[in-house]
Order: C-alpha cells, then sequence, then structure tokens
C-alpha cells in the first residue's frame, strides 16, 4: 500500500474539514441557545456510567501511552460534560 | 448551593391549576399518577421530584424521611413524584430506601413540565394555602438545615381563607 | 524513549476526568445513601503490551482513585508503573550486507561483548510472536544485524513511574474548577506538570463549555549522553542534559443532543520547546548507487519547536441497553505531520452476564518534513532529518475486544485485547542499492488488559 506524504502541505485538505468542525460547531451552537436537549427529568439514558464520554478511564490511559510512543500525534481528547445533570 | 428564591405568579398559578387539572383528570399523553393538591389544603406539602438515575435524589431521601418523621404531625406532607421511564428502577431505589410518605409516578415527565422543574432533584415547599414558597434545584447536604427551617417557618404559618386569590 | 508517559493532553483530560469523574462515581454506586457521603471509585488495571518479531515488551500497572469529599468537591490521584524493554528500531536501514551497531552506552565501535540480533525477520507484519521476557539488558555491547534485517537495538529497557493528583470543586451552581499537578520519573526523562480546567453548564446542563490549560517541564538525560545531532555514528560526540517545554491549551463543548445521544467537540493547540530530537535515532548514509559504506550513519536532529493543532469529535449514542460510541480527531503539526484518526466502540449488553465491546481504530499519518529514510552522502546536509519510523507516513488499524462484568453492586472486572497493526511503505524509487529491501517492514503488537474497579 502506498501512502504518499501529500505534495501540498495540508492546506487544500484543511478546508473541507473546517467546513466539518464549522457544522458540528454551528449545531453546537444551537445546543446552546436551547434549540436542542433535553428537559432534566429526561437524562435516564445520560446517567448511565456507560455514557459518560470517558466511561473507560483506564482503557484511555493506556491507549493513549500506546499510541504516544508509536505515532506522531497524541491526545487530544475529550474532557467531561453530559452524565445525569444532576446538582 | 440550591436556588432559593420566591415564586413568580406564574408558578403560584401553576400550583392552583394543577390542583384543578388533576381533579378533572389529565388529558396528556400517558396521564401520570392522580394529584391532586387541593387534598392537601391546609397542610405544608415539601413536593420532591426524583429518579433512580439521581445519585443526589438518593441522598436526599433519609433526609426527606427525617422531615416527615419530625413534622407530619404538625401538618407536613411529603410526595416524592418519580420520573423514570420504567417502574422497575424506581421500584428497585424504594426497595432500598424504604421511605414512608406517598410516591407519585409521573413516567412522562407531565407533572415536571408542569412544575417548571428545571434541575435534578427540584424540591417545591407548597403553603398551606396551595401557593409554591420555594423552589430547590439539587440536594446539598450543606443545605439541610436552611431548608428545614423554611418548613418549619411555613408550618407555623396558619391557613388564610382560601377565597383569597394569589 | 519508546514508550514515554509524555501525555500532555492525558493530563488535561485527567483534569476534566477529575472534573466529571464525579459523575462516574455517582452514576456507578448503588449503596444506599448515608447523609453527605458519596462513593469512592478505585480503578486499576494491568496491561500487557507486546510487539512481533521480538520487539518492544511493556507491562503497565495503572492504580487510580477518585473521592468526593462533600460540597461536589472531590479528590483524584493516579499512579502508574510500567516497565519495557526489548528491541526498538534505531532509524538505520536493512542492508543488502551485514552491519553492526553499539548500545548508547559505548564509547567506541568496538566494545568487550558482541551479540548477534535474534530478530527472525524484518518483516513485522504477521511474523512469530515471540515473547520477549528481556533478558538482554546488557549495556556496552557491539550488536550485529544479519543482511535484510531491520537494526534493532534489543538493550533498550526502561522503568517508569508517575504520580498525579487532582482537585475539584463548584463555582457557584453552574460551573466548575479543577487543578492537578502530575509527576514523571524514568531513567532518561524527567517530566513535571500542572493543569487547570474551568467549565460552565449552559442550558439546563444539555451544554458545557470548557477551557484548560497544562503547562510542562521536562528534563532529559540520554542514556550515554546527548549526540551532537547530525554527528557521525562513530566519532561519540555527545554532551549533557537538556530540557522541553511544552504548553497546552484545549478549548471544548459538550452537548446532549437527544435523550441517546451526546457529543463533544474540541480544539486543543500545543506549543513545546526544547529537545525534541531522539538521541538513540541516527540516519544511514548511502552513496549515488544506493550502498552504505560501513559505519556512515549520522545522529538524527529535528527542530526544537513544534506546534500541534488537535480538532476532536466524539460521539456517544445509547440504544435501550447497548450503546456505540464513535469519534474523529485529526492533527496537524509545524512539523507537516497530519493525521487522522477513526474510531468506534460497540457495548453489547448481556444483561446479567456483563458486556462484549468490540472496538475498531483507523490511523493515518503522513510523513514530517524532515523524515528521509536515508541520506545521500553527496547531498547537501539538511538542517533537520528524521529516519525514525514513527514519523514516517503510515496507516495503524486496531482491532479489540472487551469483556465486562459487574462484580456484585460495587465492583466490575474486566479483560480486553486488541490487536494494533501498522503499516506503510519504503521509498518509491529506491536507489539499486536498497532495491530488494524491505525499508518499511511495519509493526504488529498485541494487547491484553485486565481491570477492577470499586466503589466503596
Amino acid at each position: 500500500m502506498q501512502i504518499d506524504a501529500p505534495a501540498v502541505a495540508g492546506r487544500s485538505r484543511m478546508i473541507p474539514r473546517l467546513r466539518l468542525f464549522a457544522v458540528v460547531g454551528a449545531a453546537l451552537l444551537l445546543g446552546a441557545c436551547g434549540l436542542v436537549g433535553v428537559k432534566p427529568w429526561e437524562r435516564d439514558l445520560m446517567a448511565k456510567p456507560e455514557m459518560l464520554l470517558d466511561a473507560a478511564p483506564i482503557d484511555s490511559a493506556m491507549d493513549d501511552h500506546v499510541y504516544f510512543s508509536k505515532e506522531a500525534a497524541s491526545g487530544g481528547k475529550g474532557f467531561g460534560g453530559g452524565g445525569c445533570g444532576c446538582n | 448551593m440550591s436556588q432559593l428564591r420566591a415564586t413568580s405568579r406564574a408558578q403560584r398559578r401553576a400550583g392552583v391549576a394543577l390542583a384543578l387539572l388533576f381533579a378533572s383528570a389529565g388529558a396528556c399523553a400517558g396521564p401520570p399518577d392522580a394529584l391532586d393538591l387541593g387534598a392537601y389544603a391546609g397542610k405544608v406539602v415539601l413536593l420532591d421530584f426524583w429518579a433512580s438515575w439521581c445519585l443526589p435524589c438518593k441522598e436526599s431521601f433519609p433526609w426527606m424521611q427525617q422531615v416527615h418523621n419530625r413534622y407530619a404531625q404538625q401538618g407536613l406532607v411529603v410526595i416524592a413524584v418519580d420520573v423514570d421511564h420504567d417502574r422497575k428502577p424506581a421500584d428497585q431505589f424504594l426497595a432500598q430506601l424504604q421511605p414512608s410518605f406517598p410516591i407519585v409516578f409521573d413516567p412522562h415527565g407531565n407533572l415536571a413540565e408542569r412544575f417548571g422543574v428545571n434541575g435534578m432533584p427540584a424540591s417545591f415547599y407548597i403553603d398551606r394555602n396551595g401557593r409554591i414558597r420555594y423552589t430547590h434545584t439539587g440536594f446539598h447536604a450543606q443545605e439541610r438545615d436552611a431548608a428545614e427551617r423554611e418548613l418549619t417557618g411555613l408550618l407555623a404559618e396558619a391557613t388564610f381563607s382560601t377565597a383569597r386569590k394569589p | 524513549m519508546q514508550l514515554k508517559p509524555r501525555a500532555r493532553r492525558q493530563q488535561l483530560a485527567l483534569a476534566a476526568l477529575a472534573l466529571f469523574g464525579g459523575s462516574a462515581a455517582q452514576a456507578q454506586s448503588d449503596l444506599p445513601a448515608t447523609e453527605g457521603n458519596q462513593p469512592a471509585v478505585i480503578d486499576t488495571g494491568f496491561l500487557w503490551y507486546q510487539e512481533s518479531n521480538n520487539r518492544i515488551t511493556d507491562a503497565e500497572v495503572i492504580v487510580s482513585a477518585h473521592q468526593p469529599l462533600g460540597g461536589d468537591t472531590a479528590w483524584n490521584g493516579r499512579l502508574t508503573i510500567d516497565a519495557v524493554c526489548g528491541g526498538s528500531p534505531i532509524g538505520a536501514l536493512p542492508s543488502k550486507s551485514s552491519q553492526s551497531f553499539v548500545t548508547p552506552t559505548a564509547t567506541s565501535l568496538n566494545p568487550p561483548v558482541v551479540v548477534t540480533q535474534t530478530t527472525t525477520s524484518a518483516s513485522g507484519g504477521g511474523g512469530g510472536l515471540g515473547v520477549n521476557l528481556c533478558t538482554n539488558p546488557v549495556q556496552n555491547q557491539k550488536y550485529i544485524v544479519a543482511p535484510g534485517q531491520l537494526p534493532i537495538d534489543q538493550s533498550f529497557h526502561d522503568q517508569r513511574i508517575a504520580l498525579s493528583g487532582g482537585y475539584e470543586a463548584p463555582i457557584g451552581t453552574q460551573s466548575k474548577f479543577s487543578a492537578g499537578a502530575a509527576l514523571s520519573h524514568e531513567l532518561d526523562f524527567f517530566s513535571t506538570s500542572i493543569n487547570g480546567l474551568l467549565s460552565r453548564d449552559f442550558n439546563n446542563r444539555n451544554t458545557t463549555l470548557a477551557a484548560g490549560l497544562n503547562l510542562e517541564a521536562d528534563k532529559i538525560s540520554p542514556v550515554g549522553g546527548t549526540p551532537v545531532p547530525l554527528s557521525p555514528y562513530g566519532a561519540f560526540e555527545k554532551g549533557g542534559n537538556r530540557n522541553k517545554n511544552l504548553q497546552d491549551a484545549l478549548l471544548g463543548v459538550t452537548q446532549v443532543v437527544t435523550r441517546r445521544w451526546i457529543t463533544q467537540a474540541n480544539v486543543s493547540y500545543e506549543h513545546s520547546s526544547g529537545y525534541q530530537t531522539d538521541p538513540y535515532k541516527i540516519v544511514t548514509q548511502v552513496d549515488a548507487l544506493g550502498n552504505d559504506a560501513a559505519g556512515m550513519y549520522l545522529y538524527e536532529s529535528r527542530p526544537q519547536t513544534r506546534n500541534r493543532l488537535a480538532l476532536f469529535w466524539d460521539n456517544k449514542y445509547a440504544f435501550d441497553n447497548d450503546v456505540l460510541q464513535a469519534s474523529y480527531r485529526r492533527t496537524q503539526d509545524s512539523w507537516g505531520v497530519h493525521t487522522d484518526t477513526f474510531e468506534m466502540h460497540y457495548r453489547l449488553s448481556l444483561g446479567d452476564y456483563g458486556y462484549f465491546e468490540p472496538h475498531a481504530r483507523e490511523y493515518r499519518q503522513s510523513a514530517a518534513d524532515f523524515f528521509r529514510f536515508f541520506l545521500f552522502q553527496t547531498a547537501a546536509q539538511p538542517a533537520y532529518v528524521s529516519a525514525d519510523p514513527r514519523l514516517a507516513a503510515f496507516t495503524g488499524q486496531t482491532f479489540g475486544l472487551k469483556y465486562g462484568l459487574a462484580l456484585g453492586k460495587d465492583g466490575e472486572f474486566d479483560v480486553r485485547a486488541e490487536r494494533y497493526t501498522q503499516r506503510g511503505a519504503g521509498p518509491a524509487n529506491p536507489p539499486p542499492g536498497l532495491q530488494g529491501l524491505d525499508l518499511y517492514p511495519g509493526m504488529q503488537a498485541y494487547l491484553l488488559q485486565v481491570g477492577l474497579r470499586f466503589t466503596f
């Protein structure tokens, strides 16, 4: 399998990805404006431990270590939010 | 750090409207259990919204049991409204905590919607005249004493004539 | 320096996890609530990592604790211990003739002990999985690499101990902060860092915005000294310790979209400055025909700064009992490395019998601007060059399966096995002297992890 480094340093492929993130960002802004989301009493599924974005922190730590050591990219992953929304 | 605030007119109206609404049987999709607050006129009502998946709710039950034990004779009524979609996890929760105060089931969230629940757990302290006087969102152990004083304050109030409009 | 703990964003993630780990603790416990007493969680894992062809072996243990302290505050701590050894590619290419190299502590090309490299083939894809028990940690030796073999320093070994801790507390009713610090010590590396994260909920806690910072200072003390970059391999020009500093910033938003779907997008930026070179890696020099002259290797050299942008988008969708997770990460940096990572987990619930969770990950990486498979002797020497396969263009595929089972009400046991394969290609048009050699053998690794989690 031939893998070629891009001839142009990435800029030509950056723009479609920027669009993707713009769309995601817009969707999230909608959320911030209250147009998406759920009522506080509808957080039953979100409250499940397996629905936390980092539900397996040990797995993530082990994997991050492996991929950090064997690849040129690292991290960039998440931080939290979600859950039952209580208190 | 729950939100203690004097309730708005709208909420007071909601309290009265609710009693009327359920006196006439709910028309929403999937009726909740009947909650006729009119039946509690003259009493102080602690109306609490909880769910089996809400851990602070688990913490609030022993406290609610305590205030129920202490003040039921003075006219305090504790009603805990469950918003679980399914009965089974709610039953498990209740089997563990075994409250002696009444439980109402609101699986479609109609009651929660009408009271304007904006966090879990949510509780409303309703005075002897059926007006919502305090709203608490969330349960924080360090606020239990202050909350208890609010209840004793409401219990100490005499009932006015029910003809007075809010 | 193969398996390194420099997970700066991991520190940020850990701070953030601490921040929201409260809900993890909350959601897991079925204990009857005693007044003001929220459950503490201890989470442990043991990993065995083994590459095929006698390359790297690693064993790692993590123990994490999270304890609520009342008033929605909590502390968290983590201890990581890790031992790694085995063979790591030194950057030199396979050759049609026999080659010899020395271990990092050697001060001449003829140390007293001479061994033969023991990998059976240069190909890392599908080669035999011999478990490496790290029986060859002796320093100061010469090793002979047979024709066609990828040169690997099998004397590599390292132990790491890392400690991190943090504290989280609410600010008002809608905001939280968390702060933490971490230390990590290895034979040739020492790192300290601090981190902080601020978050705020909006829209009835459907939306969470977060901003975080991580600052790290590293000291690098290579075994055998720090080679002068681009100096000849046989000249043994070595210097003292080096430093590196890193700053990471993160900005992100989490949104509960529907009752079943939660999504998160974040952007993070890292600036690092200082010694970024790998002190153990060399680059083969060849003549115009592609033949390497004996001993013609240079130590690699990397730029002193690196800026990296990462965009990450994660999603979880709750079915009635199962959960689907899918994420995409894009990184770009000032070294010209662009990466795309697609990852998916599907948690298949078996009710009382636990759950299975298959996992797939696809990774693509472009080569660094200064990556070269080899250098022509007669060409002008570049300012920076590295032949480290980890800076080449390649793809990685991971497939794994995890099984988990609740132990009573307060515990969980899990086990997972994964296979990670790296595939790439050598240079498109190698000179005659290098034709017929497998210049990018790739790599295959197996992971086996067991874990236990307890709630108190």
